[in-house]
């Protein structure tokens, strides 16, 4: 019998990181393989996490797979799973089964300037694509990022994006003024469309909560972007991650297995079930 | 993983009586054998079977021979964490099925269709080890419709008939006093040659007979859908967005019949069950799903993409008729007419269908 695709192997937290309290909490974890063997991922693929006892939940790979040491999860507290998940501790173990999905197709992009747009917990899904982008830079134009969140506090991997300031183009912004803030106050689409990114050459990647994702899109096509040129990531409830348990569909696509990572030309063309 | 062998090098055709049918059930000890049996609530359903209790005749079983294969509820793994001195140590154990083989008598053939199809969902980039271990150990004996089993029967509208040998290893027709057999591959031929003596050599009455049994039985077959495969397919993908769906879905009461007793329904859910919370001792374990939930696709925050029934009853339709079309070239139907039959507020797939049909023309 070939390997088992249901069971997850074993990896322990090493990290743990709190990137934002309270209602909305997001924390990021760091796990290595029990048995230091692991897998091979590309740029945004997810995993299937266990729990043992609470049960699976799909989570983009946030770390570059240029970084054999560890996986990274940055993991919104949602759901049954993702909130046991936020009680562990470093040391303890969790299931992993994967790598699931299409992930980026970064070595199409490589010549490009790549434009990164992120809302929230979307940053997660990108920094893996950014990270390897950046660590490759010779191979791409220009970076940026247009990056935002409700509040500074809800703002993610607030250090790393200290750091990447001084290798790439950062634009933060946050929903409502704060004593403080020196940047963009606005939603992120308004961001994008102040900033004014020239679709030359460009990709631009953008990941976030679902209503950003559209408007985002819309200002991009407001400054001449055409659909080949956007790439978004989709996601929907998800048991199976193999295509066969048949909730996370958008048309004939399992999101699963032939998403999460679309072309804007790809996606105007199923049906808006996501 | 490799699917199971359905070549064989010659088809056999023979004749058994039929009072020697517990004769063969007996030699199949290295088997177990099941069969339908009325069951306490007066419906048919598959039962271990001895050479005393094997029986064909019985019009359809409630729920399709796919719950063998593909049961309602299995465990995938057990887990045990147990801490000492400090020190977790978390036990993850595969559960696969038995290794007992099956042989399943009495599946009708839009039954065995429905498990061919179930073959290419469970195969591909992921192949379902849970799904392949019982269905290489399965052996299916199918029973031609002599009469369909009842008035929705539609399987001549789904590239089916009455006495289609899809997805089956031995097909028998009902002829009165005996069964004409005929073996379909290799695991069949095993099956015949384990009693060889009890099978006699068809005469040419008989081939004739089988013939016009098949025959008799299409054109017993009142339903049908007005579409074909392709037409349907491509009239869907005009109608996403069509107020058909929350029209014929008025009635729905969520129940789920139409999809959990389906034959080629397959979506499923995975769950943690908890026996013992210190130390942690569990199971995780698949139980059949159903599209017709709002749950099933409800993401954590709220936010659900198929929120009423009117998407969900288009999923169900899309799914069998556009979807799996586009993707493997089949129906994902085979006409079997549960969902048309036990819906209890009547919402019938084949008049839907025709809507569909009709639509723009």
């Amino acid at each position: 019998m070939d390997h088992n695709v249901y069971i997850p192997k074993l990896a322990k937290i090493i990290q743990i990181k709190e990137e934002v309290g309270g209602a909305r909490a997001i924390k990021t974890f760091r796990t290595v393989f029990t048995n230091g063997h692991g897998f091979d991922h590309r740029c945004g693929q997810c995993a299937m996490l266990s729990v043992f006892g609470k049960g699976e939940s799909m989570i983009s790979i946030s770390s570059s797979p240029l970084v054999k040491d560890y996986l990274q999860f940055s993991i919104l507290k949602m759901g049954r799973v993702t909130s046991a998940l936020h009680e562990m501790e470093v040391g303890d173990l969790i299931g992993i089964r994967g790598p699931y999905g299409n992930g980026f197709p970064l070595d199409r992009w490589k010549g490009k300037k790549l434009l990164f747009i992120g809302g929230g917990i979307g940053l997660a899904p990108i920094w893996s694509v950014l990270q390897t982008a950046l660590a490759n830079k010779g191979e791409y134009g220009d970076l940026t990022l247009i990056y935002g969140a409700r509040t500074s506090k809800d703002i993610v991997f607030k250090e790393e994006l200290a750091d990447l300031k001084n290798k790439m183009t950062v634009f933060l912004s946050i929903d409502v003024a704060e004593p403080g803030w020196e940047e963009f106050v606005g939603f992120v689409p308004q961001n994008v469309l102040d900033k004014k990114p020239a679709p030359a050459n460009t990709i631009a990647i953008t990941c976030g909560p679902p209503i950003m994702i559209k408007f985002v899109i819309k200002a991009l096509k407001d400054l001449t972007f055409e659909d080949q040129q956007i790439y978004t990531t989709v996601e929907n409830k998800m048991k199976c991650g193999i295509g066969k348990c048949g909730r996370c569909n958008i048309g004939l696509h399992y999101v699963c297995k032939d998403g999460p990572v679309y072309s804007w030309a790809e996606l105007k063309r199923l049906p808006q079930e996501y | 993983m490799k699917t199971p062998e359905t070549l064989s090098g010659e088809m056999m055709e023979k004749i058994l009586e039929k009072r020697s049918l517990p004769s063969w059930v007996k030699k199949l000890d290295s088997w177990t054998v099941y069969a339908p049996r009325k069951d306490e609530n007066e419906r048919w359903n598959y039962d271990i079977a001895g050479s005393d209790s094997v029986g064909l005749d019985f019009t359809v079983t409630t729920l399709p021979a796919k719950a063998l294969i593909f049961p309602q509820r299995e465990i995938f793994l057990e887990f045990l964490k147990t801490a000492a001195e400090n020190r977790e140590t978390l036990e993850v154990k595969e559960v696969l099925p038995g290794e007992k083989p099956v042989v399943i008598f009495g599946v009708r053939p839009c039954d065995a269709k429905a498990i061919s199809l179930l073959d290419k969902v469970f195969s591909g980039d992921f192949v379902d080890p849970y799904y392949w271990t019982r269905r290489k150990q399965t052996i299916l004996v199918g029973l031609a419709c002599g009469t369909p089993p009842w008035e929705n029967c539609f399987c001549l509208s789904t590239e089916g008939s009455p006495h289609s040998e899809e997805g089956l290893d031995i097909l028998l027709t009902d002829l009165g006093d005996r069964y004409f057999v005929k073996t379909l591959t290799e695991n069949g031929e095993k099956l015949v040659n384990r009693a060889k003596d009890l099978f006699k050599e068809p005469r040419p009455e008989d081939k004739k007979k089988v013939k016009a049994v098949h025959a008799e039985a299409e054109k017993k077959i009142v339903r049908g859908i007005k579409g074909v495969k392709k037409d349907l397919a491509a009239k869907l993908r005009g109608m996403f967005d069509s107020p058909l769906w929350d029209e014929e879905s008025m009635s729905c009461l969520r129940c789920g019949i139409c999809t959990y007793l389906c034959p080629s329904c397959h979506c499923f859910d995975i769950n943690d069950e908890v026996d013992s919370v210190s130390p942690l001792h569990g199971k995780r374990v698949r139980t059949w799903d159903n599209c017709q939930f709002p749950d099933f696709t409800m993401h954590s925050s709220g936010h659900n993409p198929r929120p009423d029934k009117a998407s969900r009853l288009r999923q169900r339709l899309f799914h069998k008729f556009q979807y799996f079309v586009e993707t493997y070239d089949k129906i994902m139907c085979t006409g079997c007419g549960r969902c048309v039959s036990l819906c209890p507020v009547g919402i019938d797939i084949i008049k839907v269908l025709d809507k569909v049909s009709d639509h723009g023309s």
